[in-house]
C-alpha cells in the first residue's frame, strides 16, 4: 500500500532509465506518490517485482516457488546494477507477507505497458493455471485503472471489499514494524498485546529521556567541580582534555566491538596509549 | 589489535565527537565563577541542549524526529536573540525563518488535520489511539503521522537514545574519575 510501495520505490526512480514509452511512466509518475512506478527500458515487469524483496520473502514463497522462480531466473540476470540501490533504500526490511508480493505483480502485471503484453499474460495464466484453491477462489482485483495500486488477495473467508484489504496491508505492516520494537525494546514478550508493547515502549522512552536529563545534570556538577579543581593553566587544561577526549573516543569505539568489561578497554588503551 | 573494527563514521563516534567539544566550548565559556545555582541551572541547560543537538546533528536531517528537534532548537534559539535586544542583524534572518517556519507550521496543521480525520476512521477498531498520543507526544515531530511511520521513527529514536545515554554514562564517569 502506502508506504511499502512509496518507500520502495519512489526513491529508484531518478535511477532508472527513462525510456522513450515515457507516457507510460509519466501516467504513473503524476499520480499520488504511492503509485507504482513502473520502468519498461531496462527491466520488464517480471524483473522489476523482486527487486525490493530480500531473501527471506524468496524463502517463504516455498509453494510458489517455481512460478515465482522463473521470473527471479530472469530478473537476476538484467537488474543487477539497480539492486543494491533496491536493497538500501527500502526501509522496511522483512517483508514477510507472500500474498502482498504476489499481489504486486498481480498488479505490474495488469498495469504494465505495451511493451510486454504477452509475457503478462502468460504470466497471468501460469498463475492461474497452478491450480491453487485460494487463487480460484479469490476474486480478481486487476483492475485496469491506473489509480488501483497494491491489490491484496483475499483468503477464503475474509472481507474482500478494499477497505477491509487495505486495512489489512495496513495491519500487518503495524504488527511487522512493532516485531522490531519488540527486539530493541526490553522487557517486551511476544505473549503480549499491541496495547502492552506500546505502553512498554512508552515507558521505556520515558525513561531514557529522564536518563539523558540526569546524566546532563551529571555531567555540569561534574565540570564544574572539575573547573574549581583543575589546575590554573588554562591551556594546560584544554589539551589535557582533548587528549581525554580522544582516548574516549578510541575507548568508546573500541567498547563497542571489543564487548562489556572495563577490564578490556583498559588493556587496550594502555596498550595504545594517548592518541 | 582490531583497528579495522572502529568505524569511524558510526553513529555513536559522530556523537561522541560533537558532544565532546559541545562540551569543551561549553567549559570553555564559563570559567571558575559559575557556583551560583542560576549560573550552574544555566549550564546544565546549555549541556542538555548540547546533547540534544549534536544527536540531531549527527542524524542530519534523514529522520523527522531529528528534523523536528533541530528545527524546534533553532527556533528557540533565534526567538531567545531575537528579544535579547540584538535586531539588527538577526532580524532580517528571522523574517526569513519564521515565513520558512510558519508554512512549515501551516503544512504540519494541515498534515495532522489530514492524518487525524484518517486517524479516526483507522485505528477505531484497533483501539491504540491513546497511546499512540503518549508516543507522539514523547517522540520529537511525532505529531503529523501515522501509526506505520511513527513506530519506525520510535525505533530509530531509541536507538540513537541509547547511544546517547551510553556515550554520556562513559564521559560522566571520566569526569569523575578525576
Amino acid at each position: 500500500m502506502a508506504d511499502f510501495s512509496a518507500q520502495s520505490y519512489r526513491q529508484p526512480f531518478p535511477f532508472l532509465d527513462i525510456d522513450p514509452t515515457m507516457e507510460s511512466l509519466t501516467q504513473f509518475a503524476e499520480l499520488n506518490p504511492q503509485s507504482f512506478i513502473l520502468d519498461n527500458s531496462a527491466f520488464n515487469f517480471q524483473t522489476f517485482f523482486p527487486l525490493s524483496i530480500n531473501d527471506s520473502l524468496f524463502s517463504n514463497q516455498a509453494s510458489q516457488g517455481e512460478t515465482m522462480s522463473g521470473f527471479i531466473h530472469n530478473s537476476n540476470q538484467s537488474s543487477v546494477s539497480a539492486q543494491p540501490i533496491f536493497s538500501a533504500k527500502t526501509e522496511v526490511e522483512e517483508i514477510s507477507n507472500k500474498r502482498k508480493a504476489l499481489d504486486i505483480l498481480e498488479s505490474s502485471s495488469g498495469n504494465s505497458s505495451s511493451s510486454s503484453p504477452q509475457v503478462s499474460e502468460t504470466g497471468i495464466k501460469r498463475r492461474n493455471n497452478s491450480g491453487r484453491g485460494k487463487r480460484a477462489k479469490s476474486n480478481e482485483k486487476e483492475m485496469e485503472k491506473p489509480k488501483e495500486v497494491v491489490h491484496v488477495r483475499a483468503r477464503r473467508g475474509q472481507a474482500t471489499d478494499s477497505h477491509s484489504l487495505a486495512e489489512r496491508v495496513r495491519r500487518g505492516k503495524i504488527n511487522e514494524r512493532l516485531r522490531c520494537l519488540q527486539d530493541i525494546v526490553p522487557g517486551c514478550y511476544k505473549t503480549m498485546g499491541m496495547a502492552l508493547m506500546l505502553d512498554e515502549i512508552i515507558n521505556y522512552v520515558q525513561s531514557l529521556q529522564n536518563q539523558v536529563e540526569f546524566l546532563s545534570m551529571k555531567l555540569t556538577a561534574a565540570s564544574t567541580y572539575y573547573d574549581f579543581n583543575s589546575e590554573s593553566d588554562a591551556m594546560e587544561r584544554m589539551l589535557r582534555e582533548k587528549a581525554e577526549e580522544a582516548k574516549e573516543l578510541e575507548r568508546l569505539m573500541r567498547e563497542g566491538y571489543v564487548g562489556i568489561g572495563g577490564v578490556a578497554c583498559f588493556h587496550s588503551s594502555s596498550t595504545y596509549g594517548p592518541l | 589489535m582490531d583497528s579495522q573494527h572502529l568505524n569511524p563514521s558510526s553513529l555513536k563516534s559522530r556523537f561522541t565527537a560533537r558532544f565532546l567539544r559541545a562540551l569543551i566550548k561549553i567549559n570553555a565559556q564559563k570559567p571558575i565563577s559559575s557556583s551560583s545555582p542560576r549560573d550552574i541551572f544555566q549550564r546544565y541547560q546549555r549541556i542538555k541542549v548540547a546533547a540534544d543537538k549534536s544527536m540531531a546533528y549527527s542524524v542530519r536531517s534523514r529522520r523527522t524526529w531529528s528534523r523536528a528537534t533541530l528545527w524546534k532548537l533553532r527556533s528557540r534559539s533565534r526567538r531567545r536573540l531575537a528579544s535579547s535586544g540584538r535586531r539588527s542583524s538577526i532580524k532580517t534572518r528571522t523574517t526569513t525563518t519564521t515565513t520558512t517556519t510558519t508554512t512549515s507550521t501551516n503544512h504540519r496543521a494541515a498534515i495532522v488535520e489530514k492524518t487525524s480525520h484518517e486517524k479516526e476512521n483507522k485505528e477505531d477498531h484497533v483501539g491504540l489511539a491513546v497511546q499512540a498520543e503518549e508516543l507522539r507526544e514523547l517522540v520529537p515531530g511525532g505529531e503529523s503521522m501515522d501509526l506505520c511511520n511513527l513506530l519506525d521513527e520510535t525505533a530509530h529514536y531509541i536507538k540513537c537514545l541509547t547511544t546517547q545515554v551510553q556515550v554520556m554514562k562513559k564521559i560522566a564517569n571520566l569526569y569523575s574519575l578525576e
